[in-house]
């Protein structure tokens, strides 16, 4: 099975006041096609850090990154910015909703930023999708943070173009209640299930990791633990 | 990689517009564009009207003017680049009719004349008047109907010209290129060139002006007069559109020019507004960029979408502001009808190009660097959670927006020194503010505790915005002060350095004849008038035998002829400074000059001037230098020779005289008995230069009212910056138990404090700016104006103290629960 995301020996390092900072070091995985990974780990273990990376956001000091099968590693900002229009979802802590467009127009913008012409029905789908299709034109004020993440996860859907799509999630539930966050990640593992999209997801839940494929455990910018429900792929990455 | 959808931007501007950044840069860009292109279009439809006048009071396009016929080869040169021609020639001459004698100014005028404008006359008394495009054929005269009656004619009767006899067959009641000159002589004769020689009435010496007219296409003119230049004597002169323009039009086009520098001003703060709100705009979007970039948009994208925005906006509030500048000018100039020359033509493109000029500069100049560092926001800050906007590459924004306004203005006044001199003057401005907020803050105001310690916190930590809002206000309500305080103040100052009962009537053009009569006319009623000097019209040609040419540059008085006299008795305004006067030296061709005129031309005693009379040299040697007051309103002269010395030149009198209103009846009395001789009111001209600035200062006041609104403009985008701020302060203040009220009155304080502190700075400029138009204008000495620094600390504190209180009144009137949790 070809690798939907790939890192080899990741090392980032950020200049100081006090200099040089490592926040990762020697970071190697391997993620297939519809497999799901969850990153815990302490504030400031360099879990943000590595999804960003993974997810082409930045570049790492040292070592590649694949993201189907493309070295993003290589790329300029703007060939990162193109791969990321095609096979990349987010979903954010704090919804990140534009707060002047309405639920329908937000989940739109991906398709609009690319230039696509039935943007109103894609979105609607997914907004539909979601349970949210008595909402599409209530602005984000208008609506609860539960309603607002599942906006959020409906435009991260429709952020991808193909079959060959990752889903990033940074603590998707930190806003939310626990009966709210219960529902969103229902929600996003059945979405991620229907669509065959790949996940990775960053939370301080050990319940939520433990519902994925694969868990990573971040310490001061190292992995402490890395486990594979079946010892799948991921018993290939090296600690 | 496809673009976005093209509708994007447009769709978030108009979403956005909540946001308040959006509008209020509209706002400002309306604002300046209305501004520049309202003066854009006054001043091109002044341009056009004085344009057209000019043409008009020339009767041609370009003239030559000479005291003696110049050579035949110059006209068939002309003829030669297909010029239309036609010449002038204008002397003063005695008319005979029976046993009635009188003196007249005649034109002889050649086929052709006018070849711009038109001659309106009538055949009788009872005819209607009607346009003529020639003058009289020869063997024919017509004349102003005045002269009629002086000499007991009637149209068809003969009239002696010197050897001639002519036929009256027209009353002329217009020329176009009848001089405005007060010192032209007696009423108008026109007759034909062709008749000239045979009245024999030029001789050697005369007094005699001729014209040669010119019109055809600008190269061919403009070729014509680059050839004749080199052959030009100092006896001629070209005359072109400029200089045919009349003084109100000349006193206008100095309005204009204010008017643009006033206008500058306030583009300069409506940029400011601009810059602020665009800074803000790019701050609260970061986050928005953040996420597009995330889900994939790349640089040049969200570059894209937020120029597409700009350009939008830009494009919508520059046509906004075209319109209401072209309405706003229409009415301007309907108000201000009675002081144009001629009725304005419309305006063309130009000022249209002026405005959208204007609002590409202070959107593309303030508005684009906060987008560029948007453009660049690093997308990991969607998963930092942080919504700071470094100001990297910050220079962009410092070089590109004054640059741009640099250019604009320099674009606009036309003048480099004169934008240099702005930008030094805000440079300062800004310098006085800087120290006006410390000394502010530092300050022992805090000491008073409660609303004046919350108050004096908030101006400390906005140091740098409130320096601006300073120099921002300071600027609008310096020229505010400085003009209503000019317009009131100092005319009412100047009229009353004038002494009581100083003359207030200039009777001039009274022939050597009518001297004794009008003298006694005068006696008769009890007036007592000035000396009866004589006046002969010459040209400063050389000193000390070098071409006064070269020292011409230094005097505007002597690129025209001057009017010379002589006196046997020093006048009790004149005061000898160097030298003697006549009854002391001993020569009898003494000439005594002004002293700032002699100062400027560097003129010393014993120089030797030489001057062009009527075609004939005369020499003088200096003797003495002489102040005088022109405020005293007798008349005056640079030029006094010594009794004898000009008398053979052809003259004219001049006195001056006080008239109480009561007895202005007599004016009519003289007119009556005198026709030939011109009366000057100067009662009623300083009424109507009193009027001419009423209104002129009503366009200049408009603008300067622009320039507040733009000062509010920085002071709601400034405020709108830290209104996130503010709000947690004030949550947190009424969190701890504060009161509504406490909050309040800090915020009138502190926007009360800054409105004083510009009004103070206004006040001090406004003053500087008196003193140098009082000293520099009006010659008066320095007053202190004390009305100005109470007017200017109220104006400031209410207008900024209202302005900023009102802006910021959301961060006192929501509940701290609400601020708290949306700022968490």
């Amino acid at each position: 099975m070809t690798a939907m995301l790939r890192a080899e020996n990741l090392i980032h390092r950020v200049t100081t006041n006090e200099g040089p900072l490592t926040l990762l070091n020697d970071i190697s995985l391997q993620l297939d096609r519809g497999e799901s990974l969850a990153i815990t780990g302490a504030s400031g273990s360099g879990k943000s850090t590595l999804l960003g990376l993974l997810a082409g956001l930045d570049k790492p000091t040292e070592g590649r990154i694949w993201l189907a099968g493309e070295e993003i590693t290589a790329m300029d900002e703007e060939q990162r910015a193109a791969v990321r229009s095609r096979y990349v979802g987010f979903v954010f802590q704090t919804f990140q909703l534009l707060p002047g467009l309405t639920a329908l127009e937000n989940v739109m913008l991906p398709s609009e930023l690319r230039g696509e012409r039935n943007a109103a029905g894609r979105a609607e789908e997914f907004l539909k999708r979601v349970g949210l299709e008595h909402r599409l034109h209530h602005y984000p004020r208008q609506l609860s943070g539960g309603e607002q993440q599942r906006v959020a996860i409906a435009r991260a859907f429709c952020s991808i173009t193909g079959s060959d799509g990752i889903l990033f999630a940074d603590e998707p539930t930190g806003s939310l209640d626990a009966g709210n966050g219960e529902k969103i990640i229902d929600l996003l593992f059945q979405l991620n299930a229907e669509s065959g999209t790949t996940l990775v997801l960053v939370t301080h839940e050990q319940r939520l990791a433990q519902r994925c494929q694969a868990h990573l455990r971040m310490a001061a910018g190292e992995v402490a633990l890395a486990a594979g429900r079946d010892n799948g792929s991921l018993s290939e990455v090296s600690a | 990689m496809q673009s976005a959808n093209p509708l994007l931007p447009l769709k978030l501007l108009v979403r956005d517009w909540r946001g308040g950044e959006l509008a209020l840069i509209a706002t400002a860009l309306v604002l300046a564009v209305t501004c520049v292109t309202a003066i854009a279009h006054f001043s091109d439809r002044l341009t056009r009207a004085m344009h057209i006048q000019s043409q008009t009071f020339l009767a041609a396009e370009r003239v030559v003017s000479s005291s003696r016929p110049v050579e035949p080869g110059w006209m068939e040169e002309a003829a030669e680049r297909g010029l239309e021609q036609a010449q002038t020639v204008q002397f003063a001459s005695m008319l005979s009719a029976g046993d009635q004698f009188q003196f007249a100014a005649i034109k002889a005028v050649s086929d052709g004349y006018p070849l711009v404008g038109h001659l309106e006359m009538r055949p009788s008394e009872d005819a209607e008047s009607r346009v003529v495009q020639q003058g009289p054929p020869p063997g024919e005269v017509w004349m102003e109907p005045r002269l009629l009656p002086l000499l007991g004619l009637s149209p068809g009767d003969s009239l002696q010209i010197g050897e001639s006899n002519f036929t009256v067959t027209g009353l002329l009641d217009h020329e176009p290129d009848r001089s405005d000159n007060l010192f032209s002589m007696g009423a108008r004769v026109m007759m034909h060139r062709d008749d000239l020689a045979a009245t024999n009435v030029v001789q050697p010496g005369s007094r005699v002006r001729y014209r040669y007219l010119f019109a055809g296409d600008d190269a061919a003119l403009n070729s014509y007069f680059k050839w004749l230049e080199p052959r030009l004597t100092e006896h001629q002169r070209v005359i072109d559109l400029r200089e045919g323009q009349p003084r109100v039009a000349s006193a206008l086009d100095r309005a204009e020019s204010f008017l643009f520098l006033a206008g500058s001003l306030a583009v300069l703060l409506a940029s400011v507004a601009v810059g602020l709100a665009a800074r803000r705009y790019s701050l609260r979007h970061t986050s928005y960029v953040a996420v597009m970039k995330s889900l994939g948009a790349g640089r040049g994208k969200v570059l894209g979408i937020y120029l597409g925005q700009l350009a939008g906006l830009a494009l919508i509030a520059t046509g906004v502001g075209l319109l209401l500048g072209t309405l706003i000018q229409a009415q301007a100039v309907t108000l201000m009808a009675d002081f144009f020359p001629v009725d304005p033509p419309p305006s063309g493109w130009h000022p249209l190009l002026v405005g959208l000029v204007t609002g590409l500069a202070c959107a593309l100049g303030f508005a684009l660097p906060p987008l560029f560092r948007l453009a660049r926001t690093d997308p990991m800050q969607t998963l930092r959670r942080d919504w700071s906007n470094p100001d990297r590459r910050e220079w962009l924004g410092l070089v590109l927006g004054p640059t741009s306004m640099l250019l604009l203005i320099w674009w606009l006044s036309g003048s480099l020194p004169i934008t240099l001199a702005l930008f030094a003057g805000m440079a300062l401005l800004v310098g006085g503010s800087a120290l006006v907020n410390r000394l502010l803050v530092r300050g022992r105001l805090a000491k008073l505790g409660g609303s004046w310690r919350i108050a004096l916190g908030s101006l400390q930590r906005r140091a740098a915005f409130n320096t601006l809002l300073i120099a921002a206000f300071g600027t609008g309500l310096l020229a505010m002060l400085a003009m209503v305080f000019a317009r009131t103040a100092l005319i009412d100052e100047w009229r009353m350095q004038l002494p009581d009962n100083a003359p207030n009537h200039f009777l001039i053009n009274i022939a050597p004849y009518e001297k004794k009569d009008v003298q006694s006319l005068l006696s008769d009623n009890n007036i007592t008038a000035t000396e009866l000097y004589p006046m002969v019209r010459g040209r400063l040609i050389a000193i000390n035998d070098v071409p006064a040419k070269e020292r011409k540059q230094q005097a505007g008085a002597l690129r025209r002829e001057l009017n010379l006299s002589w006196t046997e008795n020093l006048a009790p305004d004149n005061r000898i400074v160097a030298g003697n006067w006549w009854e002391s030296v001993d020569t009898d061709n003494g000439v005594s000059v002004e002293a700032e005129l002699a100062e400027r031309l560097n003129l010393k005693l014993g120089d030797q001037l030489k001057f062009s009379i009527g075609g004939l040299e005369v020499e003088s040697t200096i003797t003495s230098l002489r102040t005088l007051d022109w405020n005293s309103m007798r008349p005056n002269f640079y030029m006094l020779f010594a009794p004898g010395s000009l008398e053979d030149f052809p003259a004219t009198y001049i006195t001056s005289f006080y008239l109480a209103p009561e007895e202005k009846l007599l004016v009519n009395d003289l007119v009556r008995t005198f026709p030939s001789v011109t009366v000057i009111e100067l009662d009623k001209i300083i009424e109507r230069i009193r009027d001419t600035i009423s209104q002129v200062s009503v366009a200049i006041e408009s603008v300067m009212a622009l320039m507040l609104v733009a000062g509010v403009l920085v002071l709601i985008a400034g405020v709108r910056a830290s209104i996130a701020e503010r709000l947690q302060e004030a949550a947190i203040i009424r969190t701890l138990g504060g009161r509504r009220r406490l909050l309040l009155q800090s915020l009138v304080i502190e926007f009360g404090l800054l409105g004083i502190a510009a009004g103070l700075l206004a006040a001090a400029g406004a003053e500087t700016t008196l003193a140098v138009l009082a000293q520099r204008v009006f010659e008066l000495p320095f007053t202190l104006h004390p009305l100005l620094w109470i007017a200017g600390p109220v104006a400031g504190a209410l207008l900024v103290g209202t302005a900023g209180t009102l802006a910021c009144r959301s961060s006192v009137s929501q509940p701290p629960l609400k601020v708290l949790r949306e700022l968490a």
